[in-house]
Parts: C-alpha cells; sequence; structure tokens
C-alpha cells in the first residue's frame, strides 16, 4: 500500500483538486453568462424582468449543486485524511 | 483498506476486467451509423443546410424531432432512479445505474442536435454573447444546462464507492480510479456525507428534469402556431418523456443483461414493475393525447383544423396511425397481462414505444410548420440521406458512449447491490411493521 505522502498520492491529490476546480470553472462560467445576459438586457432596456426572473431560478439551483460537490469533496477527503 | 469484495461481484466487474471479442465487434457495428452520421454532417457543414430536406416554412425537421425526442428519454435515469430511491423501492438497485447513464449519455446527444440543426455551429457563439432571455430557446439553454449538471452529479455521487472498489481491486486504471474515488474507504462518516448527498440531489433532481421537459415544451407552445399554442404542453412532453425513458431503459437492460450475463441481478420481477409502470405510463400518454386533440378539435378553428386532418387523413396520416399503434395499441396489447414470457412481452412494448414516441415528436414539430397561420407558401417536409445519417449517427453514438462506460464502470451499483443484502432486508421488514395495524394485547 501506498505511503500517505508517497509521490502517487501528490499527483492524486492534485488531480483530485484539478477535477474540483473544473466543476467550480463549469458551474462559475455557466453563472458569469447568466449574468452576462441580465447585464446585457439591462444596458439595452431588453426586457431585463425576464432576466432577472429566470436567473432567480437558474443561479441558486447551480449554486446548490457546486456546494453539494463541494460537501462530498471536503467530507470524503477530510475522513480519508484522518484514518 | 483495499476492498476484498464477494465473488458473486465479479459478473459486475467482468466486463471492465476483461474484454472480450463481442465488445470488438459491437463496436464495429455501431461505427458504421456513426460514420454515415460523420459523412452526412461533414458534407453539411461544407455544402450548408441545403443539402438537407429543411427550407421554408418547415425550418424544424429531423434534428429539432430528435432533439426533443433524445432530451425526452432522459428522464429515464435520473427522474426513474430518483423516485424510486426516495421512495425507498427495494427492486431499484439494481437499475439505476444503468438509468443515470442513460441520462447523461443522451442529453449531450439531444444537445448536439441542436447544434446540428445551426448549420454553421460558429452561430452558437451568438446565443452565448447576444442571447435574449425572453425567448424560451434560451430557458432551454438554461434548464439543460442545470439538468446535465445535475445528472452528472447524480452519477457520479453513486459511484464513488464503486470507484473504490474499482481502485483496490482492478489492478489497472489505478490513478484513475484514485482521483475518482476521493480517498473513499467506506467509514461511517464517509457514507454519511455520501448519502445525504445522493438524497440531496434526489430530491433537486426531480423538479430540474420536469422543468426541463416543460421547458422543451414551451418552445412550441409559447408560439401562435396551430397545434403548437396549447396550456397542457407541459405535462403532455414530460408524460411522454417519462414514458419513452422507460422505455429506453427496459431495452437497455435486456441488452446489457444477455451482452454480460446479468440474469441473477436483472430478474423477469424488475421487468414486471417496470412493464406495469410502462402499462401506466401509456395510459397516461393516450390520455393526454386525447385530450390534446379533443380540445383542438371542438374549437374548430380553421387553421388549427388544417393541421389536424393532415395529421388524421391527409400526407401525416402513416405517421400518425403508426405512432397511436405504436404508443397504445401494441404496450396495451403486450403489457395488460405479463404471465409467461414477462421479458419477450416487455421488450416488444419497449421497441415499439421507442418508435411510436420518436413519430410522436415528429408529428408534433412537422406537421404545423407544414401548414403555418402565416400567409406563407405550404410545404412538405422530406428528409435527405444527410438527415437520416445524422440521425443514424446519433443513435449509434448514444449506444457506443454507453458500451464504452460498462468498459470502465460497472453498470450495476454493486455498494448498494451489498447495502441490499446486508442492510435493505432488515429495513424493509422492520418498514413493514410499522405499516401494519399494532396489535392490541387481550382484544381477538
Amino acid at each position: 500500500m501506498e505511503r500517505p505522502d508517497s509521490d502517487f498520492n501528490r499527483l492524486v491529490r492534485t488531480l483530485q483538486w484539478v477535477w474540483l476546480g473544473a466543476a467550480i470553472l463549469l458551474v462559475g462560467g455557466i453563472i458569469s453568462w447568466i449574468i452576462h445576459l441580465i447585464r446585457t438586457a439591462w444596458e439595452l432596456g431588453d426586457v431585463p424582468s425576464a432576466s432577472i426572473g429566470v436567473s432567480l431560478v437558474a443561479i441558486p439551483i447551480f449554486l446548490v449543486l457546486v456546494s453539494v460537490v463541494l460537501y462530498v469533496f471536503w467530507g470524503l477527503r477530510s475522513d480519508g485524511r484522518e484514518r | 483498506m483495499a476492498d476484498l469484495g464477494d465473488a458473486r461481484e465479479d459478473t459486475l466487474l467482468a466486463p471492465i476486467a476483461q474484454t472480450g471479442r463481442g465488445f470488438y465487434w459491437a463496436v464495429a457495428l455501431l461505427s458504421v451509423p456513426i460514420l454515415w452520421g460523420v459523412i452526412a454532417y461533414s458534407v453539411q457543414f461544407y455544402e450548408g443546410l441545403g443539402v438537407t430536406g429543411l427550407h421554408q416554412p418547415v425550418s424544424w425537421g429531423f434534428y429539432v424531432t430528435n432533439f426533443v425526442f433524445f432530451i425526452g428519454i432522459s428522464h429515464a435515469g435520473t427522474l426513474i432512479s430518483a423516485i424510486l430511491r426516495l421512495s425507498k423501492a427495494e427492486w431499484r438497485r439494481p437499475i439505476t445505474r444503468m438509468a443515470e447513464v442513460i441520462t447523461c449519455m443522451v442529453l449531450f446527444i439531444g444537445a448536439g442536435q441542436i447544434l446540428v440543426d445551426l448549420g454553421r455551429p460558429d452561430r452558437l457563439l451568438n446565443v452565448i454573447l447576444h442571447g435574449r432571455y425572453q425567448s424560451p430557446l434560451l430557458w432551454d439553454a438554461t434548464s439543460i444546462s442545470a439538468y446535465m449538471t445535475a445528472s452528472l452529479t447524480y452519477l457520479y455521487l453513486p459511484m464513488i464507492p464503486d470507484i473504490a472498489i474499482l481502485r483496490d481491486r482492478l489492478g489497472k486504471r489505478k490513478l484513475f480510479y484514485s482521483v475518482l474515488a476521493l480517498g473513499w474507504t467506506g467509514t461511517e462518516r464517509q457514507q454519511r456525507v455520501l448519502n445525504r448527498a445522493i438524497a440531496i440531489m434526489a430530491v433537486l433532481v426531480i423538479p430540474i428534469a420536469v422543468s426541463v421537459h416543460s421547458v422543451v415544451s414551451f418552445v412550441f407552445s409559447m408560439t401562435l402556431q396551430p397545434m403548437w399554442h396549447s396550456t397542457i404542453f407541459g405535462p403532455y412532453f414530460v408524460v411522454g418523456a417519462i414514458f419513452s425513458g422507460i422505455a429506453a431503459l427496459i431495452v437497455s437492460m435486456i441488452i446489457f443483461r444477455k451482452a454480460y450475463g446479468l440474469q441473477h441481478y436483472l430478474k423477469p420481477i424488475h421487468f414486471r414493475y417496470l412493464g406495469q409502470l410502462l402499462l401506466v405510463m401509456a395510459l397516461l400518454w393516450f390520455y393526454f393525447t386525447f385530450a390534446e386533440y379533443l380540445t383542438g378539435y371542438y374549437g374548430g378553428e380553421p387553421e388549427e383544423m388544417r393541421v389536424f386532418w393532415a395529421k388524421f387523413t391527409g400526407p401525416f396520416w402513416p405517421f400518425f396511425w403508426v405512432m397511436v399503434l405504436c404508443n397504445f395499441v401494441i404496450p396495451l396489447i403486450c403489457l395488460v397481462r405479463l404471465g409467461r414470457r414477462t421479458i419477450g412481452k416487455v421488450l416488444t412494448a419497449s421497441l415499439s414505444i421507442i418508435v411510436g414516441m420518436w413519430l410522436e415528436r415528429f408529428i408534433i414539430v412537422v406537421p404545423t410548420l407544414s401548414f403555418p397561420r402565416l400567409p406563407f407558401a405550404e410545404g412538405i417536409y422530406w428528409p435527405t440521406w444527410v438527415e437520416w445519417g445524422e440521425t443514424a449517427g446519433s443513435f449509434g453514438l448514444f449506444a457506443l458512449f454507453y458500451l464504452l462506460f460498462t468498459k470502465f464502470f460497472p453498470i450495476i451499483s454493486i455498494w448498494e447491490i451489498r447495502e441490499g443484502r446486508e442492510v435493505g432486508l432488515k429495513e424493509v421488514e422492520e418498514r413493514l411493521i410499522t405499516y401494519l395495524p399494532d396489535e392490541v394485547e387481550g382484544k381477538t
């Protein structure tokens, strides 16, 4: 079995962080896109209420999704490390 | 601690551990429609949408039909799996993973249809940069993004313990499985964290799934086109989606049962329960179809009636009546009495429903555009080999993705089966006792 500080484990940990970063980047990208659409609608006076209405539902959903991923990531990894 | 597991689980790990000749044959077979699809798309990419049968007024044809169909199929997984998980239906255990995989695969294929339909894929950038939220098309883009993210999360979380089993037992792709296992060792705390996260996702994914197909229907019903402008389109689409989703799930279960020898896991009882669910959905689908067409007919609005008769007796009659046959008559005959040959009957009904539901999507999209309300010229749509090729390629790609998934991850959840054996049996007994009336001492 690998030692906790072995090169292999360090690589695994790094890749797990990369994986988490990619998930955050994906959700962050989608939220930024939604905010961009609100801003464009606002600047053009092009029914911003529609954009705000949709984003009021969509953004919290994406935030909950990324929170669940973070919760699992932290919950599992911290317990594995303690052991 | 390394997971040594149980010899009974070897069947589930076998497709990942070894690759037989059948796998290569299947890949070769699937490459044919995929290659056809690639050639068709390349021709369309270089020549433009003129090589397809799309024209004015019928600017939506096979591609949009495929989009609605595949997004509908995606309800197989997440919705069915989430409902069964939340209702603690014990027979769900060997089914949920297959259902969740279907969802993720077809969502990508379905969303890809829009890219193909655009003709020039670079125009997608306009949606990202200059999209307008007044358009239901943008609601679609947002809800499908949410559904994709949620479905991938919902597929991944219950896979973590199985990935850890693969990390400990397989002896290959160790780095890949170690990264994805997130340090899972199966401690009580880890199980608590994971179960809580899965429960949150199961609750969250149901409204997202329902909203996705409602929003897909809004693309049609928010317009004033004849036979599209309907208030029941949302639930009608959702019912159709669950209906086709269950059918696709059954077909995939039967294929993998045969291919990977999963007879001990996927038993006739699973097909019986899914068959009963399918029968209920067939009746519900018929009810919605009847209500939709009766309301249009009773109103007798001239533009509506032109489309109505085009479907019933006009140029679209073969599609309409085959749809009724496939979605209602055949399933009813097959499923109303599931005695002997349950699996055969359920498979026949499911294949028939898959054809019928594709025709239903076609019957919704094309006839209305052929007879528009505005004074455009009327026109009948005939797909060319390009659309047929793209459609065949999409089905092939879905099957290939699914097959490749089974080479990396177990198609039946190993830990959920273990949990069923170790904890589920006791839990069911305890739950059953709570359902029954309390015994009163001294009374007869």
